[in-house]
């Protein structure tokens, strides 16, 4: 029976190679993300100029804040393709809010409100209507876009209210104000995945939700709240997408930002079908992205070619994924 | 006998990690022979057929067919020597059609490459026939209940003319009279030189149809010998190397107060007038076969399933549950069936399997005490022992028995008072049974109010107080733990005795 036993009660003990395929899996985007480093600071010198690196973390900062949001969902095992129309639609309105009332805080309430109202009502549709999210944000991301558009009467919408720009423009130590809000909101996601029990039962529902519901587990809520979280995030990115140029475009705001956002998370190693991913994972997942972007700009790779090149990363990354 | 056993493997040894699962194990089928594999979870038995089948490699020893060795490379070796395998979890492709799932890899076709779909149908209707059922062979496999789902795949090794079948567990999803059918058409099998080797853990089972038996324990050969004439409780010693009781647990004592009374509770289609009371220290059982509705009748009383009508009562108080979290505060616990679907959460930990229905008990302000979680866990560790050395890791890497355990544990730090089991023996070894057995009644000695689900009737006779037994969505009789025997448990459980309700 002894070795029955070993073999069913101590697996963590087995063997070295089960270690480092361990150590592999749970860190394998940090790796990847240093391997990438070393490459590109040997590449090319100026990419470790600081002024470029910040220039990085800005870049990087409107698409990771909704890609925390696409990972909460990700695991939750759903996808969100509304972001980007949902982006535009939101700063779209909160410009209108914020002329006709002339205060900043009205217009930055009115974004996240209304990027929490499509959540919700992605949320409603997937828990309640039983809709496959695939589908239902697909037609999230159709109908927000034609609203945006409709009320921009396709065009931009400009901000008249002095002040408003400094949400994005301003700088704090060497910081510019979207990386800190980035940070900040990373920071507020990793504790609610990882320390309230919200995050626990979005695992759960992920990996199990039958099992999720008959733990006494209100999945229909956590899904609802899942959405209203992404959505509630990508208001936040709305404001500093329509700070940073004081307007926002109805038709190409926000354009193939759900994609980078699932890039991101999926480089960031969660599993597209929910209850396995990190935070932290996104999070450099996030950076690879915007240091392949970097690299590609400093050296005067077409701008054409550079989706070539995004694309051969995310596929190379799940296939390492995938040897798990 | 001159001649060669159709299969004999010599010296098969076999590791997994450095940790061998079998040791020097010798395994001789003659044609046309029954031969029972027997053996607890983990025993190797399924290892040793995976070798037999070319899914593994033997690290040592060979495997003779007919006399002349053949190395099982790979599946496709083994079944063209005339080996098939029928797997306890079946190979079936819901949205093909049953001829289609019949001939998958193997289908008839014209000079041209156009499916010959008639003379497919025309074969696949014989060969079911010859098995004594008649299906369509027109109709989508997922329309079918499981028991045809596993006739058909049986179908299907006759079809490619196998002259040895592996059945691991073929019985399991089978209703009795289905039973009765497969055994009738494995001995005409028999007759026609088609060897089997058998594997089950029920042993009336195997005594009623199989030649010789043969027993591993710990990857190990144990003895193999003529099934005839041998005892039951021998062959369970020689799988568990000690004597396991059959007797019953349950002693009559005094029960507490009505935990829960359920009144004419119905679902169309499901069931019907179901009404039983549970009291506090009682272990109520209910019993039936595949499709008598218990399963459902307990997913609904614990709120998973929402439309049904009649009223529960939770000590005295008329309850509406219509979502577990309902159930969960009127303070039922639900242990399901199928484990790994229903119940564990396998990329979650041990620990926060254990948590996942609590979480308030390991909060402050909101955020969730890891030391707290960590220590709970440690006293369910101790309380229902449960083996694992380090809790962080994740569920599915325990034996089935300790993720019981664990779920257990769920349920008792929620607080639960009554505690619903659904087929809790479910892939669990014969020891780590006894232990779950001598667990529930712990637990009902605590005063805990449990009722058990289980298709094994010696199950619930074992330890039961009371047993219910359902056909078709209604409870056709209902026995006293003590005056309870199978036989008769098995007539209203198929239906073949109905009385109104003995009330008692």
């Amino acid at each position: 029976m002894a070795n029955i036993d070993a073999k069913e009660y101590s697996p963590e003990s087995s063997s070295m190679k089960s270690r480092l395929s361990w150590l592999w899996s749970e860190y394998s985007v940090i790796i990847a993300f240093v391997i990438i480093y070393i490459a590109a600071s040997a590449m090319n010198p100026r990419f470790l100029d600081l002024n470029n690196q910040l220039n990085i973390l800005m870049q990087v900062s409107i698409i990771g804040i909704i890609a925390l949001g696409m990972t909460v969902v990700m695991l939750s095992g759903g996808i969100d393709l509304s972001v980007g129309s949902v982006l535009a639609l939101a700063g779209v309105v909160s410009v209108l809010a914020l002329n006709a009332s002339g205060s900043i805080l009205i217009g930055v309430f009115t974004a996240l409100l209304v990027g929490a109202f499509a959540g919700f009502l992605n949320g409603l549709m997937v828990a309640k209507g039983r809709i496959a999210s695939f589908i239902a944000t697909l037609g999230m991301m159709a109908g927000a876009r034609s609203i945006a558009l409709y009320i921009a009467e396709g065009g931009s919408v400009s901000g008249e209210v002095s002040g408003f720009t400094a949400i994005a423009n301003s700088d704090f130590w060497i910081f510019d104000f979207p990386v800190i809000i980035f940070f900040a909101m990373a920071v507020l996601i990793y504790v609610l995945m990882h320390k309230t029990r919200f995050g626990r039962y979005v695992y759960a529902l992920g990996s199990n939700e039958k099992a999720a519901m008959l733990s006494a587990i209100r999945v229909d809520r956590i899904k609802i709240g899942v959405y209203t979280l992404i959505g509630t995030l990508v208001g936040v990115a709305a404001v500093i997408e329509t700070s940073r140029l004081n307007s926002i475009s109805s038709s190409s705001s926000g354009a193939q930002y759900e994609l980078d956002a699932i890039a991101a998370v999926i480089i960031g190693g969660t599993r597209m079908t929910g209850g396995r991913g990190k935070i932290i994972g996104t999070i450099f997942g996030i950076l690879i992205l915007g240091i392949l972007n970097n690299m590609m700009n400093l050296m005067n790779v077409s701008p054409h070619l550079q989706g070539f090149v995004k694309g051969l990363i995310i596929i190379i990354a799940v296939v390492f994924q995938k040897r798990e | 006998m001159t001649s060669h056993p159709f299969v004999a493997m010599n010296n098969i040894g076999k590791s997994f990690n450095g940790v061998p699962v079998l040791k020097n194990v010798n395994l001789e089928v003659e044609k046309g022979e029954i031969h029972a594999l027997l053996g607890e979870n983990g025993a190797g038995k399924s290892t040793l057929m995976n070798i037999l089948g070319g899914v593994h490699q033997p690290d040592s020893g060979q495997i003779f067919v007919k006399g002349e060795e053949v190395a099982m490379t790979s599946p496709h070796v083994s079944q063209a020597q005339g080996i098939s395998f029928i797997h306890q979890e079946l190979n079936m492709v819901g949205d093909l059609r049953v001829y289609e799932n019949m001939f998958l890899g193997s289908e008839i076709r014209n000079r041209i490459g156009i499916l010959n779909v008639e003379e497919m149908c025309r074969q696949t209707h014989k060969i079911l026939a010859e098995l004594g059922v008649t299906i369509n062979p027109k109709e989508y496999v997922r329309n079918l209940a499981t028991s045809y789902k596993q006739l058909i795949e049986i179908s299907k090794a006759l079809l490619h003319k196998s002259q040895l079948i592996i059945m691991d567990e073929p019985t399991t999803s089978l209703a009795e009279h289905e039973v009765s059918r497969l055994f009738e058409l494995m001995r005409n099998l028999k007759k026609s030189g088609v060897s089997i080797i058998y594997i089950s853990h029920k042993l009336k089972e195997i005594q009623e149809v199989c030649d010789r038996y043969t027993v591993l324990r710990d990857g190990q050969l144990v003895k193999t010998d003529v099934m005839q004439n041998e005892n039951l409780e021998v062959i369970t010693k020689l799988m568990v190397g000690k004597s396991i009781s059959q007797e019953r647990y349950v002693h009559e004592h005094s029960f507490g107060d009505l935990a829960l009374e359920v009144e004419g509770l119905s679902s169309t289609g499901l069931f019907k007038g179901i009404n039983f009371t549970v009291q506090k220290g009682q272990i109520v059982g209910f019993t039936g076969l595949a499709g008598d509705g218990r399963t459902e009748l307990f997913e609904s009383l614990f709120g998973y399933r929402k439309k049904y009508a009649g009223t529960v009562k939770v000590k005295g108080k008329v309850v509406k549950i219509n979502h577990p979290r309902k159930a969960l505060k009127a303070g039922l616990g639900y242990v399901p069936k199928d484990r790994k679907e229903n119940a564990i959460i396998k990329d979650l930990s041990v620990i926060h399997n254990m948590s996942l229905s609590s979480m308030g008990n390991f909060e402050r302000m909101g955020f969730i005490q890891d030391k707290k979680e960590q220590q709970k866990f440690n006293d369910y560790k101790k309380l229902l022992n449960i083996k694992v050395h380090n809790p962080r890791i994740t569920i599915d890497k325990l034996s089935g028995g300790n993720q019981q355990k664990v779920i257990i544990a769920k349920w008792l730090e929620a607080e639960t008072d009554i505690l619903i089991f659904d087929n809790p023996t479910q892939g669990i070894d014969v020891g780590a049974k006894q232990e779950i057995y001598q667990q529930i009644l712990a637990l009902a000695k605590l005063g805990k109010a449990i009722i058990i689900l289980s298709s094994e009737a010696p199950e619930v006779m074992r330890i039961c107080h009371n047993i219910h037994v359902m056909y078709h969505g209604e409870i056709t009789a209902r026995f006293t733990g003590d005056e309870a025997n199978e036989e008769e448990i098995m007539h209203y459980a198929t239906g073949a005795k109905k009385e109104g309700e003995k009330i008692g």
